[in-house]
This record gives C-alpha cells, sequence and structure tokens, in this order.
C-alpha cells in the first residue's frame, strides 16, 4: 500500500509505485512531488488502480452556513465556466463587478474549507465581514496578529507565503484576490506549496507588464472568464474623469528645473537612454556603486518629490473639497509626507502603511457610515476597500502605471442609485507629471 | 539580519563577497560618529537624529552600510510618543469636530477648529499642533539608548550582512566543531533538510524539501538565521551557493573561522537545557557515582546512512566509547524513523528504551550487533546500566590484562604507582592493579595503589626501627615523615607491611602512635 501525506509544503509518497509527477529525494528515500499536483497525483493512482493511504488533509471542521448571495448573469456565467474548468481558473472582471460574489457563491456550492488569500489587512476585514453577511459564517484570519484557522479563512499574500509549510494542505479551495499578486516570484510559490485542488483567481488587471501572468495557468487556472467594463456598465456607477493642471510656484519650478537638469546632464554624459520600465530598473542597479548616479537618481527624485507636492495643488485642492463637500472624496497621494499635510492643512484622517491596524479600521468605518466625509491615502487604499458611496476620487500623484489608475477609479465605481462618480486629477504643469498621467490614462479603455 | 535593499555586495569570478566593514579608521570613525550621535541624541526626534545619520551619507560614506549601522543602533534604542494626550484620540476629536464644523479650507476656520478641541482637552493650540501626529515614526523621541562600542557594531553589521546575503542562497553546506545539538534542532525548527557526509570531518548540507524542483531562495531566511549558531562555534566553514539578485546567476559564497571569525560578532551559545527531565535526571544521578566513566552530554553526531543521529550521551573510559541514547515516550511515526535511523548506526550504542514502547519493531534493533538495549519502567534505574558498562570494561580489562601478561616488563624504581604504570603503557588503571596486584613481579610486594621494592621496605623497617628503639613507640606523623622521606605515600599500608600497628586516640592523627604488632613480631 503506498502513503502519500504533506511535508512543509510538498507531498510524500512512499511505496512501491512513482508517479510522473514526482521525482525520487535521497534525502528522505521517498517520491517528492509538488502540493499543487495534489489533485493529479490522486488521478493518477486511480487510474493506475493503485491504493494509496492519503494522509494529505487536515481540515478544520466543517461548518453550516446559509448564503443569500444573488449573482447577477455575467457573475454567474463566470462561476459557471470555472465550475467546467474543474473548479480552477481566472476570471477578469473590472473593479466594482462583484468579484466576492462569486467567490462566496462557489464557497456556497461547493462547501468545502476555502482560504482566501489577499493583499492588504484591510482586505482580510473586508472579506470577513462579507462572509458574515453573506454566508452567515464567522470567518478567522492568519495575519495582522490574528493566526486561527477554520472552514473559511482569511489571509494575506504575505501570510500565506510565511506560512506555507503548516497552512499548505489544511483547505480544499483557494481563492486569490487580485491574483496579478502572485504571478510574482515569492508570491507564486504560495500556489505551488498548497494543495487545495480546487482554485479561484480574481482580478481586474489580469496582464503584468512583466509577462508572468502566464505562469498562473498551470497554477491556478486558465481565465475562464472575462468581461470589459462596457459590457457590464449598466451594473456601475457611470463616471468622468477630469485633469486639472496647476503652475509650480516661481520657487518651486525653480528647483524642480536645477533637479531635473543634474538627472539629465548625467544621463547624457553617460549616454544613457530610460526607455522602457527595464532601463529605468537598470539604472537603479547602478545607483548602488556609483556615486554620481546615485546622486543623479536623488536629485530626479527631489525633482519629482516639488512636482509632486507642490503647494499649488493643495490650493486647488482646497477649491476642489469646498466644490464637493457634499460628497464622499477619496484623496489618493504618491508619497506619505504628502498624505500628512494634507491631512494636518485640512484636518483629514489619514491612512498610511503607518497607520495602526485599529485606526485604519476605525477611519473606515466612520469613512463608511458618513461621519467622515474625506480620506487621504497613498497607495496603500488602491486595492480593495469598497467604499459604495464614495463619488470623488482626487488624484495628486501616482506611479503612472495603468493597474494604479484602474484600481483607483475601481474604488468609486460602485454602484448607487443617482450616483455619478468623478476622478479627478491635479497634475503639476511643464513637469514629468504630466508624461506619468499620460501613461496611465493610455490603456484606461482596454483594462477598465 | 538587514532589509534586502542594504546588501552591500559583489562579484568576482563566480563568487559573491561582502563589503566586510573591517577595523580600519574610516570605518571606525563611521560607527563612532554614530554612535555619538545617538548617546547625545537623547530626548530628541528621531527625525532630527536621521537627518545626522543623512550627513554621514553626504560625506561620502556608503549608504547601505551608514542606513545599516543606524538601522542596528535603532535596534539598541527605545523610541516613544512624548505627547500630552493619546494622539490617536486627539485627532479622533479633531475629525469629529470638523464633522461638526464642515472640513477647514481656510487657515481661519482650520485655527478655530483646533481652538474648540484644545479647549476640550484643556491643551493650547501649539500642543494640539505638537501632538496631532507625535506618533509617526520620525516624530517619536529617543528615550535610552544602549551603547556598543565600534569593534561591536562592526561586528553586527558584517553578521548582519552575511545573513542578508545568505536570504538569497539556494543552499548551505557547513561543518563545525560543537552544539550540534542545536544546529539540528535548528535546520529542523526552521524547516529545513540536511544530508552529511564526510570530507575531513562531518559536512551538514542544507537545502529545503522544495529544493528537489527547482533552485529557490525560499529556504534563504531559515538558512541565514542558522548561520549565528554555526558561527557561535570556535571553528567552523561554511560554503553556500547564492543566486546574484540580478541576474539569477549562481555564486559561491565561503566563509571560514580561520579568516573571518574576528570580523564577525560571536553570538552566545544558548545554554544546553535538556529534552526532557528523564535525560536531566539521569545525567544528575549518574554523575554522583565515582565510575570512571566520563559522562559528556550531546556529543558529535553520529551517522546514520545520510542523516545524523546526535545521541543523548556518550560515555568514556579506557578507550571504549559508547553512545547513549534514551528512548522515551515518542509517538509512532517518530519512533518509527528512529529505528530506521538507529538500523544504521555503525557505533556501539546503549539504548535506554521505555518498556510502554517495546513493540516488534524495537525488537529488531536486539538483532543489531552494535545496539544494546535496556527496558526501563517509569525511571531510569542505574544499576543495570553499570552492571552493562562493568561488562564491557570487563571485556576491555581482560583483553588488557592478557596484553600485560604477554609483555615482558622489568621494574627497576623501587616504588611502582599501578596508574602510572597504566598510564605509562596506556591501559586502564584497572587492568594494571588487577595484573600487578595478583601477581607482583619477583622482589616487589603490591600495596593497595603501589608496587614497592623489598629492598626499600627495608629500607624503611631499618628506618622506623632506629627512630622507635628508645621508647617502643613512634607518633604516627614521625612514621609517615619518614615514609614519605622515602619516596612512598601509603604509609599505613607501608606500616601494616612491616607488621606494626596503628594506635588511635581519637580521631585525630596527631595523637595516633604506631607500634611493634605483637602478633607479627611474635613478642
Amino acid at each position: 500500500m503506498l502513503r502519500l501525506w504533506f511535508d512543509k509544503g510538498t507531498l510524500l509518497l512512499k511505496g512501491e509505485a512513482g508517479t510522473p509527477y514526482g521525482k525520487w529525494d535521497t534525502r528522505v528515500g521517498c517520491y517528492r512531488i509538488k502540493a499543487y499536483h495534489y489533485r493529479d497525483v490522486l488521478e493518477y493512482l486511480a487510474e493506475s488502480k493503485l491504493q494509496v493511504e492519503d494522509d494529505v488533509p487536515m481540515l478544520p471542521p466543517l461548518e453550516h452556513l446559509k448564503s443569500n448571495v444573488e449573482l447577477r448573469d455575467y457573475q454567474n456565467e463566470a462561476l459557471n465556466n470555472w465550475c467546467k474548468a474543474r473548479n480552477r481558473g481566472v476570471l477578469v472582471l473590472p473593479t466594482a463587478a462583484g468579484k466576492t460574489f462569486i467567490a462566496l457563491k462557489a464557497i456556497q456550492q461547493l462547501k468545502v474549507q476555502t482560504l482566501i488569500v489577499v493583499p492588504t489587512l484591510d482586505l482580510i476585514d473586508q472579506w470577513k465581514k462579507r462572509i458574515k453577511d453573506y454566508l452567515n459564517l464567522e470567518a478567522d484570519a492568519v495575519g495582522g496578529g490574528e493566526n486561527t484557522l477554520r472552514m473559511v479563512t482569511v489571509t494575506t499574500y504575505d501570510s500565506a507565503y510565511i506560512h506555507a509549510e503548516q497552512l499548505g494542505n489544511k483547505f480544499l479551495l483557494i481563492v486569490f484576490d487580485e491574483v496579478h499578486h502572485l504571478a510574482s516570484t515569492g508570491y507564486i510559490q504560495i500556489a505551488e506549496m498548497y494543495t487545495a485542488p480546487y482554485r479561484m483567481g480574481l482580478t481586474a488587471t489580469y496582464e503584468r507588464s512583466d509577462q508572468r501572468h502566464s505562469l498562473l495557468s498551470q497554477l491556478v487556472g486558465d481565465p475562464v472568464y472575462s468581461v470589459g467594463i462596457e459590457e457590464i456598465a449598466g451594473h456601475l456607477s457611470p463616471y468622468t474623469y477630469e485633469k486639472i493642471s496647476v503652475e509650480l510656484t516661481p520657487q518651486e519650478q525653480q528647483i524642480y528645473k536645477s533637479q531635473m537638469s543634474i538627472f539629465r546632464s548625467f544621463l547624457q554624459q553617460r549616454k544613457i537612454t530610460l526607455k522602457s520600465a527595464a532601463d529605468f530598473q537598470k539604472f537603479i542597479m547602478t545607483t548602488g556603486r556609483d556615486p554620481k548616479a546615485r546622486e543623479a537618481l536623488l536629485a530626479r527624485n527631489r525633482a519629482i518629490r516639488v512636482a509632486v507636492n507642490s503647494e499649488a495643488k493643495l490650493n486647488v485642492l482646497a477649491q476642489q473639497l469646498e466644490t464637493y463637500k457634499n460628497e464622499k472624496i477619496l484623496i489618493f497621494t504618491l508619497y506619505n509626507d504628502l498624505v500628512y499635510s494634507i491631512s494636518l492643512r485640512f484636518l483629514i484622517p489619514a491612512i498610511t502603511y503607518q497607520t495602526s491596524r485599529e485606526e485604519r479600521r476605525e477611519i473606515l468605518a466612520n469613512f463608511g457610515n458618513d461621519k467622515y466625509p474625506v480620506v487621504v491615502t497613498s497607495q496603500v487604499l488602491d486595492e480593495g476597500v469598497d467604499v459604495p458611496d464614495a463619488s470623488v476620487g482626487l488624484v495628486l500623484g501616482g506611479t503612472g502605471s495603468n493597474r494604479e489608475y484602474v484600481q483607483r477609479l475601481g474604488r468609486l465605481l460602485r454602484k448607487k442609485e443617482g450616483k455619478l462618480a468623478r476622478l479627478i486629477e491635479i497634475i503639476s504643469q511643464e513637469t514629468m507629471e504630466v508624461g506619468t498621467s499620460r501613461r496611465r490614462h493610455q490603456k484606461i479603455r482596454g483594462a477598465a | 539580519m538587514l532589509p534586502s535593499n542594504l546588501l552591500s555586495v559583489w562579484k568576482r569570478k563566480g563568487e559573491i563577497l561582502p563589503r566586510y566593514a573591517k577595523s580600519s579608521s574610516s570605518n571606525d570613525e563611521a560607527a563612532n560618529f554614530l554612535i555619538e550621535a545617538y548617546k547625545s541624541h537623547i530626548g530628541e526626534k528621531k527625525k532630527v537624529l536621521k537627518a545626522l545619520v543623512a550627513e554621514l551619507e553626504d560625506k561620502g560614506y556608503e549608504y547601505r552600510f551608514v542606513r545599516a549601522l543606524s538601522l542596528l543602533l535603532d535596534r539598541k534604542s527605545t523610541f516613544v510618543c512624548q505627547c500630552k494626550v493619546d494622539p490617536v484620540d486627539l485627532r479622533r476629536k479633531i475629525f469629529q469636530a470638523t464633522e461638526q464644523f464642515g472640513l477647514p479650507t481656510t487657515s481661519e476656520n482650520r485655527r478655530k477648529i483646533l481652538e474648540i478641541v484644545a479647549s476640550k482637552m484643556a491643551l493650547a493650540v501649539e500642543d494640539v499642533e505638537e501632538d496631532f501626529y507625535s506618533d509617526l515614526d520620525g516624530e517619536l523621541v529617543l528615550e535610552k539608548f544602549s551603547a556598543p562600542s565600534a569593534s561591536e557594531l562592526l561586528g553586527e553589521y558584517n553578521l548582519g550582512l552575511t545573513q542578508t546575503l545568505l536570504f538569497d542562497a539556494t543552499e548551505l553546506s557547513f561543518t563545525a566543531s560543537g552544539n550540534w545539538q542545536d544546529l539540528f534542532h535548528a535546520i529542523k525548527k526552521f524547516g529545513l533538510i540536511y544530508e552529511v557526509y564526510q570530507d575531513n570531518g562531518l559536512w551538514v548540507k542544507i537545502d529545503g524539501p522544495g529544493s528537489l524542483f527547482k533552485l529557490t531562495r525560499r529556504y534563504g531566511v531559515g538558512i541565514a538565521k542558522l548561520l549565528p549558531i554555526i558561527v557561535a562555534n570556535l571553528e567552523w566553514t561554511v560554503r553556500a551557493k547564492v543566486l546574484w539578485r540580478f541576474t539569477n546567476e549562481i555564486c559561491d559564497f565561503k566563509l571560514e573561522s580561520q579568516k573571518h571569525a574576528s570580523l564577525l560578532k560571536k553570538p552566545h551559545l544558548p545554554i544546553v537545557t535538556y529534552d526532557s527531565s528523564i535525560e536531566e535526571d539521569f545525567a544528575s544521578k549518574f554523575q554522583a557515582l565515582t565510575t570512571g566513566w566520563a559522562l559528556k552530554r550531546e556529543p558529535e553526531p553520529v551517522t546514520a546512512g545520510k542523516h545524523v543521529i546526535i545521541p543523548d550521551f556518550s560515555l568514556e573510559k579506557a578507550g571504549i566509547k559508547i553512545y547513549l541514547e534514551i528512548v522515551g515516550f515518542w509517538t509512532e511515526t517518530y519512533l518509527l524513523r528512529k529505528i530506521e535511523k538507529l538500523k544504521q548506526v555503525e557505533v556501539k550504542m546503549l539504548l535506554l528504551v521505555n518498556e510502554a514502547l517495546a513493540c516488534e519493531k524495537l525488537s529488531a534493533l536486539e538483532k543489531r550487533p552494535q545496539l544494546d538495549l535496556i527496558y526501563y519502567r517509569d525511571k531510569i534505574s542505574l544499576a543495570p546500566i553499570l552492571r552493562y558498562l562493568e561488562t564491557k570494561f570487563d571485556d576491555v580489562k581482560f583483553k588488557e590484562i592478557k596484553l600485560l601478561e604477554g609483555l615482558s616488563i622489568r621494574f627497576t624504581e623501587p616504588v611502582v604507582a599501578f596508574r602510572e604504570f597504566a598510564d605509562r603503557i596506556g591501559v586502564s588503571a584497572e587492568a594494571s592493579r588487577a595484573f600487578l596486584a595478583i601477581s607482583p613481579p619477583s622482589g616487589y610486594v603490591a600495596l593497595a595503589d603501589i608496587l614497592v621494592s623489598n629492598e626499600k621496605l627495608l629500607q624503611i623497617g631499618d628506618r622506623i626501627r632506629v627512630a622507635m628503639s628508645q621508647s617502643g613507640k613512634l607518633p604516627l606523623k614521625e612514621a609517615a615523615r619518614i615514609i614519605e622521606e622515602e619516596g612512598v605515600d601509603d604509609s599505613a599500608n607501608v606500616l601494616t607491611m612491616l607488621g606494626y600497628r596503628i594506635r588511635w586516640r581519637g580521631i585525630n592523627s596527631e595523637q595516633a602512635e604506631v607500634s611493634k604488632d605483637p602478633k607479627n613480631f611474635g613478642e
């Protein structure tokens, strides 16, 4: 009789037969198999009429759930496609299209132990609430100080990665929220080290500029459903986009120009052209050993900082806050110090990576229940957290990535009767910000 | 360990080399500058301190080096939030006030809201401004700082640098002079897998379960955490394969105590703790006896195929080394694994097995010639173990006596100590005693621990007879002095042998007297 068990993120098979999925491990004298092949191995052994004692799953107890999730047509179609693909695959839907509900419905139908992997701690809270509201089930969490397992458990990519050796065999369904994160070099091992036979990936932005999303097909499943923003526009808020250019103050202009010229003349001297993200990465690498290159980089950063954090922008921001004082507003910036100067100047609650989890919870709850009409944040709220009636997004700076733009817009698109979402970008004229903004906006139609 | 972005390494011919901070005037200067900065900034904000650190960067010191040192000093510091009120609560009150009065888009409105909150909390507006974000990292105030020396700091930096480099390691091999138990415990704790091999000593190669499939950095952190335990030893050599982070090219990394020990901070070895009270109990009982067996806790590992067993104890006497392993309460799977390992052991090992575990699988071990089993119930009793050791030793003693008998030994010196003789020939004291006492060579008499020549005995006898010729008695002290002068230290036995008896008056030897024993002298 063969025996199969879980060993620190892998499977071990002992007995008189091997499998095409494994490799003989001389260190332990067994076949060792990547954990994600769990289902493949069982199927192979069954086909070969080989008996196996399967000691792999160590599942938390099942709990009774009562669901009241109603899916829209396109959500139903997405879920059906996923089921037809043997409960595997990636679903690509625009932000605010209700991806969460598809996953909740899948849990309700399969009724199996489920791990939900999310990018941020705020999203843990949000998922737990949804699970409570729509499945009538308490969920537990691993990460952010919590460390308990239940039938439905929510965790972050970081925790799922760090604890893969312990958590890998505890779930049958694994849901990757914002699955594009999974394709990164480290996180991809989560997909490899967990045994869950059923896998669902959710994202609005499947493609990665580094093309690593192609790895997801094997580990999570192919994209089995994809829908564009136009096709489901009826389910989203209508939105407008507006750009407001401001002039830097004379003093800011002077700093900006002098710092940028340090950077540019360095590039000229060294005959470096920076056309792509890869070029820039290479340049960053050289700054580690070349003090001149580092000085050039720092000058560029100082220039950008001046442009992004411009005083003139804050004046425009004041006008916008007046104009939309009856709306719910999210302010996005690139740098944390701008978050805090806005927070101090306008007495607006701020959320950055430094904000404690309790205070974040409190601020978000108060933002949700209308006590705080405005929240200012850097990049930490780009993903996830939904505040259905937030209607105005003021963008004071960003990285220029299309994904960031789509995500920030997504915060506002949750449908509410009579709501018109506005994304307003405030950029500094005649600076690199103009190009950054253009880049950010380029592919919006295709991706959103 | 340092954050990866502060890793400062370079590459030469496929070898990865950390930029170690050797003690030099410039490195010491940087370290001292920072240590002094921290010392003199107690009571100041962290951002002020960090601005000073940045100044050092501007002076041309490598920025990663400077920041890493500063980070290490942060870990020796206590930063606190110095505020009059809880800033979280203060912010809550301010945000709530804006709910009431609207968001201030003018500075007048802002001032008004702050004044309202300030008066409610019995604070000045300035205090409110000051405390608003006083809990942000840069606003925290340095309260305590325990200053290291410059060389300690550099040693810590170098160790941290090496560990950070190992984050990118795919495997590591090492050999070390001790603390194997800690090392193997740690290997297990960090989820790593090892293989052992011999190459001028025992080497251990470490990677992780997933290393079988591809080169992976996954186990780098575990490997890095192991490093301090390796270098805590007196001697060690480390070899690792490291992925160069920019190109994923595999590089070699080498570290050895002879070259690098002085660079690295030497971590303290953890104090040995016993796995279970059974072992502790056994050790203390055994050491209370004088058995001649040297008991050693956690001896060097014993190879068992590709694995090792670190026996609980080793016992050594007269060149016999017996390993001792206590097989207490274990889960079945663990026991089966242990049995598989024990089957491959090639040295003499005594297993003390809890009777409750006795099973068929265990009895398979009894057939292995190099293993011996003693079962125990509840508590380990020493008697069967001592008997066992005795028999093991008897075998040796018997062989040694045979050996001695085969030698033709001639003695010339007047006094021969058994132990000295044993050391000279290289046999046990017990064998030497048995050999010499049972059949003393002609011309010699055997006392408790020594041989004395007849000639010497007569010489002593003469001197004592002279000394007691007047009174027929001699204080024991005096007799002992004479005997010692003659180069023999066993006065009591010499006197008995010469036919004297010692008359004790109380327990004080000062008052004891020597006189002729009428039985022997027939008077």
